[in-house]
């Protein structure tokens, strides 16, 4: 049987409250044209009208080798081997576990069962998250951070209740956690369906056509602002701080919505990639281009802004506002223009977390049998606390991309396309407890050739 | 050879005769002592065949709402039970398939329904719940809940009920209300045989291995290598063999001398898919098996597992159940498709004419 002929599932975890029964209940509703078939972990209010749902004991089984990537789920088990012979009635399974349920057991279900895994195919996890609550949650219990960090998908809910600050510091939080998942923030679970259904995450093939990385975009940038500025010049002015410069991209026409903030963002972070020009102190600083402010002199530093007709003008600074005292003034009125929007954006830094991703990216081919082993003892020593791989890798001689995933310590790699005139190259993310970044990468740089 | 005969070059499968259910057929076996032959479909569709002709005799739909699940004739094969997602048990009869009972039992799935080889008892098993009612239906006994879902039930003496679970086989003389012996390995149980004397309690585990007992010694032992769950074992009549499923392959484990510890098991590479149902005959080293391929053979066994097909058909898609008729001279098997095959099977000689021997 093809993957195409298997039936998806996609599993949905979550803490309790954090609305899983309200996006089921919404994708059960909505017209898709799939029948799903729900097994359901926590007596929810689901519409037993609105499809096939059948209720489970969660029931984790570990063997008797006592190897965690073994451990599954004998209720899914069973039911899915009854569902199996009821393909007619539907095409499409979901799965919610109970809000303390460790999604390894219900991932690995369909991998290592053979009856299961020649009928069903994993399509993704959708993790759940209040964004009200969750950082309680992530301090007090380590199965709100393993579903953060198995997580396709993060669905950021109840966001009304939450400030626009602290959503931001929130998803750069989860976002350190696991940097392969896709954050959507919503109200009431109101998420379009497309993006929790029919991910086709398993399948890296597919997620690599459709994203070239796995990883989210870590941005050279702390901070954002938008300025609704009239036409004239404008001063740009900056106390002392913490830095005897600073990178920044200025944009115009930047708009306000997070949509066009992370349009910004990625062509300033393109942007960034250039080779910066260096301004002093009363320069002009032009738009579109990476320029790199002198800050060296005691007090107030001035640059230029010019406005030609009204505009907003995107600011992506190396460091936050806030840490230089940064200030935006028309010259002739000396009148401070206040930011409209500020977002601020994930940078490197210190990762509070147990939980967290480590990313290797390297140039160049890799050694085969130096690398298997080295993955096999990494994942025999840390499989315990490696929740998700994936990644591509260039094996020397072989004119194909490998492209790889595992679940603690199950793993599977296989060929993808040629790599052709593509530069060659590897990238692994490993999302885990208490990883040792230093160590993984000096370990991987031995397998390259 | 004067006993020999001509017969069809087929083999063994002669031309019987075939019928189809409504769905996805999960469970057959023979009524009224081979005259009739039953068969429930996942839909929970029940149907009645003349065992010789195949002509329906009557035919229910919808008896399980959510699905059947199970199906158990009684050793007298007058009445016979169903279960199904609905949470009910129905006791019925089998000339007309009229309900003479229905059980109650809450919730959960009845995945399970074993008669006790005198039929005075049926047991049955819910989620973490095993039950015991005669045959009018007066419940006669209650399990505590089990530490999960139970996998497999099986009678091992006219009082003694074995169950099987996540982590244990339990032994309860249901009769004295009694905990007679638990079986313990940390593994999930998929399914469990005993051997005719009771002695031997053979457990398929998720793990894709084998693991047995010897309730007389206390002996166990741990057959791994399977590159699947071995979800399907029979014994045959005398003891000495279990075929279990878990690949393509039937492997075969012989309890004959010190066996099958330290012994090579045997393999029969009939089929090129799982393995999806297995069934030894009634009486002798005669094992059918069924594939998702399809495929149905039926192999006959020399004591140390290893054996030679003596016939094989196709059943058209995934054997979803197989059934020797009381006598083993036919074989009746049902499929994803609800399709039903019945075989006539026949020997080669003269002196065995029923059978083999």
């Amino acid at each position: 049987m093809s993957i195409k002929d298997k039936v998806p599932v996609t599993i949905l975890t979550g803490f309790l409250g954090s609305g899983k029964t309200t996006l089921l209940n919404r994708i059960l509703s909505e017209e898709h044209g799939k029948r799903i078939a729900v097994i359901e972990n926590e007596y929810g209010e689901v519409g037993i009208d609105q499809g096939l749902v059948i209720n489970a004991d969660e029931e984790v089984f570990e063997m008797s080798n006592g190897c965690i990537c073994c451990t599954v789920r004998g209720d899914l088990i069973r039911v899915l081997g009854n569902l199996m012979k009821r393909r007619d009635k539907f095409d499409y399974v979901l799965v919610e576990t109970t809000g303390l349920a460790d999604p390894g057991p219900v991932a690995q279900t369909f991998f290592m069962d053979e009856e299961i895994s020649s009928e069903f195919t994993l399509d993704g996890i959708v993790t759940l998250v209040d964004a009200a609550h969750i950082d309680q949650q992530l301090g007090r219990s380590d199965e709100s951070s393993e579903q953060v960090a198995f997580a396709d998908v993060l669905v950021l809910n109840k966001t009304d209740l939450v400030s626009d600050d602290a959503l931001d510091t929130l998803e750069s939080r989860l976002r350190d956690m696991n940097r392969m998942t896709r954050i959507i923030r919503a109200e009431n679970a109101k998420v379009p369906i497309e993006t929790v259904l029919n991910l086709s995450a398993f399948d890296l093939d597919q997620i690599l056509k459709r994203r070239p990385t796995f990883l989210e975009p870590e941005y050279p940038f702390e901070w954002t602002g938008v300025y609704d500025l009239d036409a004239g010049k404008y001063e740009l002015i900056l106390e002392e701080g913490p830095d005897p410069e600073m990178s920044l991209v200025a944009l115009v026409n930047q708009g306000e919505s997070e949509e066009e903030l992370k349009d910004g963002a990625e062509s300033s972070v393109r942007l960034y990639a250039e080779k910066a020009n260096t301004l002093e102190p009363g320069n002009t600083i032009p738009y579109g281009e990476h320029i790199n402010l002198k800050l060296e002199d005691k007090g107030n530093k001035s640059f230029i802004l010019n406005a030609e007709k009204p505009t907003k003008i995107g600011l992506f600074t190396q460091h936050t506002a806030e840490e230089f005292n940064m200030k935006v003034i028309k010259s002739i009125e000396n009148k401070e223009i206040p930011f409209n929007t500020e977002r601020f954006w994930q940078a490197e830094h210190e990762h509070d977390d147990e939980v967290g991703s480590i990313a290797i990216e390297r140039f160049g081919d890799v050694d085969p049998e130096k690398l298997n082993t080295w993955m096999g003892r990494l994942l025999s020593e840390k499989g315990v606390d490696i929740f998700r791989t994936k990644g591509f890798i260039s094996y020397s001689g072989n004119p194909r991309r490998i492209v790889f995933q595992g679940v603690h310590m199950l793993f599977t790699a296989q060929p993808d396309k040629e790599w052709g005139n593509e530069s060659r190259r590897n990238q692994l993310v490993f999302i885990g407890r208490n990883l040792n970044e230093k160590e993984m990468q000096e370990g991987f740089d031995k397998c390259l050739i | 050879m004067p006993d020999i005969e001509p017969f069809s070059p087929r083999g063994m499968f002669h031309d019987g005769w075939t019928a189809e259910v409504n769905d996805y057929a999960i469970a057959c076996g023979w009524a009224l002592k081979g005259k009739q032959f039953i068969v429930g479909d996942v839909a929970g569709g029940l149907f009645a065949f003349e065992g010789d002709t195949g002509k329906i005799i009557w035919e229910k739909e919808n008896t399980h709402s959510g699905g059947l699940l199970a199906m158990a004739i009684h050793p007298e094969g007058e009445i016979f039970a169903t279960s199904g997602q609905d949470g009910y048990v129905q006791i019925c009869n089998c000339h007309e398939g009229k309900v003479i009972k229905t059980l109650d039992l809450g919730k959960g799935w009845v995945e399970h329904l074993k008669w006790s080889n005198d039929g005075l008892f049926l047991a049955i098993a819910s989620s973490k719940k095993v039950y015991v009612f005669n045959e009018i239906g007066e419940e006669k006994w209650i399990s505590e809940d089990h530490p999960s879902t139970v996998s497999a039930i099986t009678w091992s003496n006219k009082n003694e009920l074995a169950t099987a679970c996540y982590g244990r086989v339990t032994f309860f003389d249901i009769v004295n209300n009694k905990t007679n012996q638990k079986l313990e390995w940390q593994g999930s149980l998929v399914s469990m045989e005993l051997s005719p004397d009771g002695d031997i309690v053979a457990c398929g585990s998720q793990d894709n291995s084998v693991h047995f007992w010897r309730r007389s010694t206390g002996m166990d032992a741990e057959m791994t290598g399977y590159p699947g769950k071995p979800s399907h074992l029979s014994f045959d009549d005398s003891g000495k063999l279990l075929a279990t499923s878990g690949s393509e392959r039937i492997t075969v484990w012989s309890f004959v001398g010190n066996g099958p510890e330290g012994t090579m098991p045997g393999e029969l590479c009939h089929h090129t898919e799982p393995i999806s149902s297995l069934a030894f005959s009634n009486k002798g080293m005669l094992v059918a098996s069924g594939s998702r391929d399809g495929s149905v053979v039926a192999s006959f066994l020399k004591k140390d597992g290893n054996g030679d097909p003596v016939g094989a058909a196709f059943a058209g898609d995934l054997v979803g159940a197989i059934s020797w008729r009381p006598d083993d001279c036919a074989l009746a098997a049902v499929n994803a498709k609800g399709v039903v095959n019945v075989w006539e099977f026949k020997v080669r000689t003269n002196l065995f004419s029923k059978g083999f021997k």
